[in-house]
């Protein structure tokens, strides 16, 4: 077989054919019906006038028949059943999730419910400020003060135990000089008073 | 009254179990088919299905009527059929081997309960069935996935073209090279060539 095929078909494969296909993938896409009608038109045409992709596009279709009768396998009997069961726990599953994603949900409404009473509560608060005491007004005042204060002049941990640490260190250099230094001066203005 | 998979999908997006039973109906076979052709192996390819079906209808709620269902549903069953080749070539085993010995006659019904089939023509049947997927097995995996969804699921180049993530044109080329080496590859292995002959 495999020495029919040698001597009949090798130079039909390596002729060029002419005019050219544009496209040599549009044989596959036209078996399948994949082109669009005026390309599928001028395949036609063009398979017409060519006998080696005419011989190409046999060979291809061939190729399709042989797969497609390749026989099918079927499912067993219980997979569907098998199918439905899991379904079924799975949907039990999220019903339950659902249950209690609902309670959340309520308990989330209920406690936005709360929301008017509170606006109302300080609705309540400011016309008191406004309108009853001044002393409202001066601890207002006080407690936005001290807020921004504490937020101002509050040092940043990390900054301050800086400048801790270079403070210290700088002692520590001065106290080194001292320590060290003082001795040689007092022997150099001892030696020159001498 | 034929009802499409988008809109049992959107009612089984509603909690309706039913109509979900009903796209198990319609793609058990199919589905079952696609997975064995990939991976070669018929109680996996009945797992793996079963797991896609769930997979199916645990995100029913992020479903879309926009997205076909088909290529939905095969998006996930080839992801699964991915990650189970992986999974066996890191245990290395060859699945190529495997399938030869593999007990198929059982599940083949079709041709089974046929009585105008002689027992030398099932015997060839099978042996072509095996050569068939043997070959497919041989073809690199997008080229195997897009041959196998067109010949087998008639699945159009766009739907390919969701699954695998490319283009219309790529998916165009992927087939015309799987066709081709299916093509020599089956003539390798002694069969597909004489009819051709007897046309030409
Ligand atoms: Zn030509």
């Amino acid at each position: 077989m495999r020495k029919y095929k040698q001597t009949e078909f090798p130079k039909a494969h390596n002729l060029k054919c002419e005019p050219n296909l544009a496209n040599p993938d549009e044989l596959s896409a036209y078996i399948d019906k994949e082109l669009p009608t005026w390309k599928r038109h001028l395949v036609r045409q063009h398979l017409k006038k060519c006998p080696i992709c005419a011989s190409h596009l046999q060979r291809l279709i061939h190729t399709d028949n042989f797969l497609r009768h390749a026989g099918d396998v079927e499912a067993s009997d219980d997979f569907l059943t098998g199918v439905m069961a899991r379904v079924s726990e799975v949907a039990q599953h999220q019903r339950q999730q659902e249950s209690l994603w609902t309670r959340i949900c309520q308990v989330i409404e209920i406690s936005l419910g709360w929301m008017p009473n509170l606006s109302a509560l300080m609705g309540k608060l400011r016309y008191n400020i406004r309108t009853r005491s001044p002393v409202y007004i001066s601890i207002l005042t006080f407690a936005v003060f001290t807020m921004v204060g504490v937020t101002l002049y509050q040092p940043s941990g990390d900054k301050f135990g800086e400048e801790l640490r270079e403070l210290n260190s700088e002692k520590v250099i001065s106290l080194e000089v001292i320590q060290h230094e003082r001795p040689k001066r007092l022997l150099t203005t001892y030696l020159h008073r001498k | 009254m034929f009802v499409s998979d988008e809109d049992l999908m959107m009612k089984c997006r509603k909690g309706d179990i039913g109509a979900f039973e009903l796209l198990v109906r319609r793609y058990q076979n199919p589905l079952i088919n696609y997975i064995h052709r990939f991976i070669n192996d018929y109680h996996r390819a009945e797992d793996l299905s079963q797991e896609t079906f769930l997979r199916v209808f645990k995100s029913a709620s992020r479903y879309k009527p926009t997205a076909s269902f088909k290529s939905w549903l095969y998006t996930i069953a080839t992801n699964l059929c991915r990650n189970e080749i992986r999974n066996r070539s890191r245990r290395n085993t060859c699945f190529l081997e495997e399938l030869v010995e593999e007990g198929e006659d059982v599940y083949h019904t079709e041709i089974m309960q046929d009585t105008r089939y002689l027992p030398d023509v099932l015997l060839e049947k099978k042996e072509q069935r095996q050569i068939i997927r043997k070959t497919l097995a041989q073809l690199p995996d997008n080229q195997r996935v897009a041959l196998t969804l067109v010949t087998y699921q008639d699945l159009r180049y766009e739907e390919v073209a969701e699954i695998l993530g490319c283009s219309v044109g790529a998916v165009k080329a992927l087939i015309h090279r799987a066709r081709q080496k299916m093509k020599k590859l089956l003539i390798k292995a002694g069969i597909g060539e004489e009819k051709v002959d007897e046309k030409i």
